[in-house]
């Protein structure tokens, strides 16, 4: 029975669905037991370098603090037993089947690469860019699951649902049925996000890789990987050799390539996985704590002048995307309570929180709306959704402040925008019909819309201008506008 | 150490190698690709020919034209519970109405997400009143939905409607965009092959439940303006031309019940309000079973003249119920 691996991949099974349940609760009532921002308060690549590159404090940084100290003592326990984006790659491994061992060499210059992109990030956050979000695996994980998984699982079930209902004709308990998972499991509508496509290429590419050499992404890319490696160089819980026969096979397993060909073992790369201890045949491999020291590296594990040469290059090069003038006009409408465009940018760290708890789904990636720098930051589609009225919920739940947490009564005056009719298209203004349907769902108590009454003919005719200063670009009469294909009611970003 | 190497390792490491060594015969490769592709065109034409049927074409709910013991009662009292119970008992009781053992659709207006007290949505206590005399005079099943506004799960909880509604019994639940039926007249109606939640229809009891307030394109949000709540589709749309579509959907339903909640009116700023200001209690519940007498009798009280509201106006034009307040039977309770 092998206890250790067991207990492992249980551990694995539990933080993913723990992950996804956690992910699967982000929407309104917010009623799950642990907040999603927690998960990337414990991320201490997306949290110590927002922190560094935006010179804030971000609340509950002490987490991300006690997740580096706990791999100073325990080693990369987090990459192996806890980190969901490890446990899919390790998932997807399993159909690749045998380990193939790489030779020391190749792995000692793959695995720097990740100290590189590490070096890289670290740069970026000194000069004030956070580069951080880019190749973060919680967050990698985290779109996956609020982007892709959860609503193509909705879409599913619900299809089911609609298509057994509707061919058997079972409108009766099994539509209650349907009905109860709607109001608890399923949720009301089923979420669309654009280019959901390019999130989950990203993301699948990233865990198939696994399928080319074990755990690609762990060794030799994954950023906060890296900076637990840097933690995890002399680790108390370690692995010790009684009398090692030197037979190999724990070398040519590890899916880590943490073992080297003298079967001495780089604590950094070690993800605590614990296969070596029954690949052992003698049953000599064990993990204890304190023991002797593990062997110092070798001059290839080290950086050379030429990498560190390239990194300080890149650094340079990444001072030339110093944020421009701090009053960068937004092209995009920001969710209420963001930063100033350039701020926002940098703090956002694209978990994708905001757009899974979006009552009205109306909070989508962009692409290059935003900029190169803006890409998959969150913005309002009037089209697919509106800002609700009485909503906080992407505040609440923003880990970096990206997002602000206001108030409800400050939120509601909060100006994301302004609407502007479209006379040419708003049926009151270019034809004899009535409709005020912009009027009449305007949340605003005074009505950021009014109405501009005309008599002719015996008919009142009713035609809708926005007050500006009223307005608060919510978006709710772009959304509700019926004029087809382009609205005739439309919000600029402010 | 060469770069070569190590790609060649890599590649001998995948499965890449292992898919491209296996016997691929171009027949085997041409046989596999015309039966699963046939399979997944079949199947694929097979699901969303289910998935997206036409809504099946149905004409309106037949019309019982129950009378009760009077045209129209309105009871005067603080606790709208209380106004409720005693207009509906004046009524003639909601034996009337509700068949043992029927379906019972109550619709409220819970399409904003605003608490009661804005008076943009029914007061929950004449919704959970309904509910309770319905399942009393012997009903199998009362079902409270709307077609929200707002977000439907915010609105649901932040009206109190859902809560109370559930509490007296009620099924109360989302209403799904794919459950419909096409409306279908007798006459032409510009509401023809409008879909229609489907539930609303296929119901044994009809009870319209809405609330008083303002709104600026019918002056008034009454019991024909509630009946958008069972529309689905581009809702936004039936604004244009109003009169006509109200007063055909509230024929297609032609409710057996309607109880106008004037508990409050919301005098500006309707139909959403938001404004405790635009809001004046009047402490009234309004029971007729025409609804255009009901309407009439709320613009009244609203200080509106009836002819100003479109659908009133076109109801009596085209003879839709009776909007003669004076040869009514009314009766008034005061508690």
């Amino acid at each position: 029975m092998k206890k250790l691996i067991v207990s492992r991949r249980s551990s694995q099974i539990f933080f993913l669905s723990l992950f996804i349940y956690i992910l699967w609760s982000t929407a309104y009532p917010l009623q799950g037991i642990i907040r999603p921002n927690i998960i990337f308060k414990m991320d201490p690549l997306v949290t110590l370098f927002t922190a560094l590159s935006e010179r804030v404090i971000i609340p509950g940084i002490a987490l991300s603090i006690a997740m580096l100290a706990a791999a100073l003592i325990a080693g990369r326990i987090f990459c192996g037993w806890v980190c969901p984006l490890g446990s899919l790659i390790d998932g997807a491994g399993a159909l690749r089947g045998k380990i193939r061992a790489l030779p020391d060499g190749a792995n000692a210059a793959f695995r720097k690469v990740k100290y590189i992109i590490l070096g890289i990030i670290a740069a970026g956050a000194c000069v004030g860019i956070q580069l951080a979000w880019i190749l973060d695996p919680v967050g990698l994980a985290a779109r996956f699951v609020s982007l892709n998984l959860i609503p193509a699982a909705t879409m599913l079930t619900s299809g089911f649902f609609i298509f057994v209902i509707k061919t058997f004709r079972l409108y009766g308990p099994f539509y209650d049925f349907y009905r109860s998972l709607e109001s608890t499991v399923l949720g009301v509508k089923v979420y669309y996000f654009s280019h959901a496509a390019a999130i989950f290429l990203f993301f699948i590419v990233v865990v198939l890789s696994s399928l080319f050499v074990a755990r690609l992404w762990c060794r030799f890319v994954c950023p906060l990987g890296g900076l637990y490696a840097l933690s995890a160089r002399r680790p108390f819980l370690k692995r010790t050799l009684g009398e090692c026969t030197s037979c190999g096979i724990c070398k040519s397993r590890c899916r880590m390539g943490a073992i080297r060909d003298d079967m001495s073992y780089v604590p950094g790369e070690c993800i605590l996985c614990m296969d070596c201890i029954y690949d052992c045949p003698e049953r000599v491999t064990r993990f204890a704590w304190g023991g002797p020291g593990p062997k110092p590296s070798t001059g290839r594990d080290r950086m050379s002048r030429r990498q560190f040469l390239f990194l300080l290059g890149s650094a340079l090069v990444m001072s030339g995307f110093k944020r421009g003038e701090p009053g960068r006009v937004r092209n995009v409408i920001r969710p209420p309570g963001a930063l100033a465009e350039n701020d926002f940018v940098d703090r956002c760290v694209r978990c994708g929180n905001c757009m899974k708890v979006c009552p009205t789904n109306v909070i989508q990636p962009v692409l290059l709306q935003a900029g190169l720098r803006g890409v998959w930051t969150p913005a309002l589609i009037p089209e697919i959704g509106y800002c609700e009225y009485n909503c906080t919920l992407c505040g609440d739940i923003c880990p970096t402040g990206a997002i602000r947490r206001l108030p409800v009564p400050v939120k509601q005056a909060t100006k994301i925008g302004v609407a502007r009719v479209d006379k040419g298209r708003c049926i009151p203004w270019s034809s004899d019909n009535n409709c005020i349907v912009c009027e009449e769902q305007c949340p605003v108590p005074d009505k950021a819309i009014k109405l501009f009454e005309e008599s002719a003919g015996g008919r009142r005719k009713f035609k809708p201008y926005v007050d500006d200063g009223l307005c608060i670009g919510c978006g709710t009469c772009q959304n509700k506008c019926p004029v087809r294909p382009v609205r005739a009611i439309r919000v600029k970003p402010l | 150490m060469g770069i070569d190497k190590t790609v060649h390792r890599f590649y001998n490491s995948t499965m890449l190698r292992s898919f491209f060594k296996k016997q691929f015969s171009r027949r085997r490769f041409l046989r596999m690709g015309i039966v699963g592709g046939a399979a997944f065109l079949l199947s694929q034409n097979f699901l969303l020919k289910k998935a997206f049927a036409e809504a099946p074409k149905t004409g309106g709910r037949p019309k019982k034209n129950i009378k009760g013991a009077y045209d129209l009662v309105v009871a005067n009292g603080q606790d709208p519970y209380q106004n409720t119970v005693k207009a509906i008992d004046a009524m003639g009781g909601m034996e009337k109405f509700v068949a043992r053992g029927s379906t019972v659709v109550v619709k409220p207006n819970m399409a904003w997400d605003r608490s009661s007290e804005y008076g943009a949505n029914t007061d929950p206590r004449v919704v959970a009143a309904i509910v309770g005399m319905c399942y009393k005079a012997g009903a199998k099943r009362v079902n409270v939905f709307d077609n929200p506004c707002n977000d439907a799960k915010r609105v649901y909880v932040n009206t109190g409607i859902a809560k109370a509604a559930k509490d007296a019994g009620a099924y109360v639940y989302f209403v799904d965009e794919w459950n419909t039926v096409k409306a279908t007249f007798s006459y032409k109606s510009p509401m023809e092959g409008w879909p229609v939640y489907r539930d609303a229809v296929v119901c044994d009891t009809f009870i319209n439940v809405p609330v008083l307030k303002h709104h600026s394109l019918t002056g008034l949000t009454l019991s024909m303006k509630n009946l958008m709540g069972i529309c689905a589709g581009n809702r936004g749309l039936m604004h244009v031309g109003i009169h006509e579509k109200l007063v055909d959907i509230t024929d297609y339903i032609s409710p057996e019940l309607t109880v106008i909640d004037a508990t409050r009116i919301l005098t500006r700023n309707g139909p959403v309000g938001g404004n405790l200001d635009d809001v004046v209690q009047v402490n009234k519940v309004i029971v007729a079973t025409d609804p255009t007498l009901a309407d009439t009798y709320a613009a009244v009280l609203a200080n509106k003249s009836p002819l100003d509201i479109p659908y009133i106006a076109h109801a009596i034009r085209r003879g839709f119920g009776s909007a003669d307040l004076k040869g009514a039977k009314m009766h008034t309770i005061a508690l």
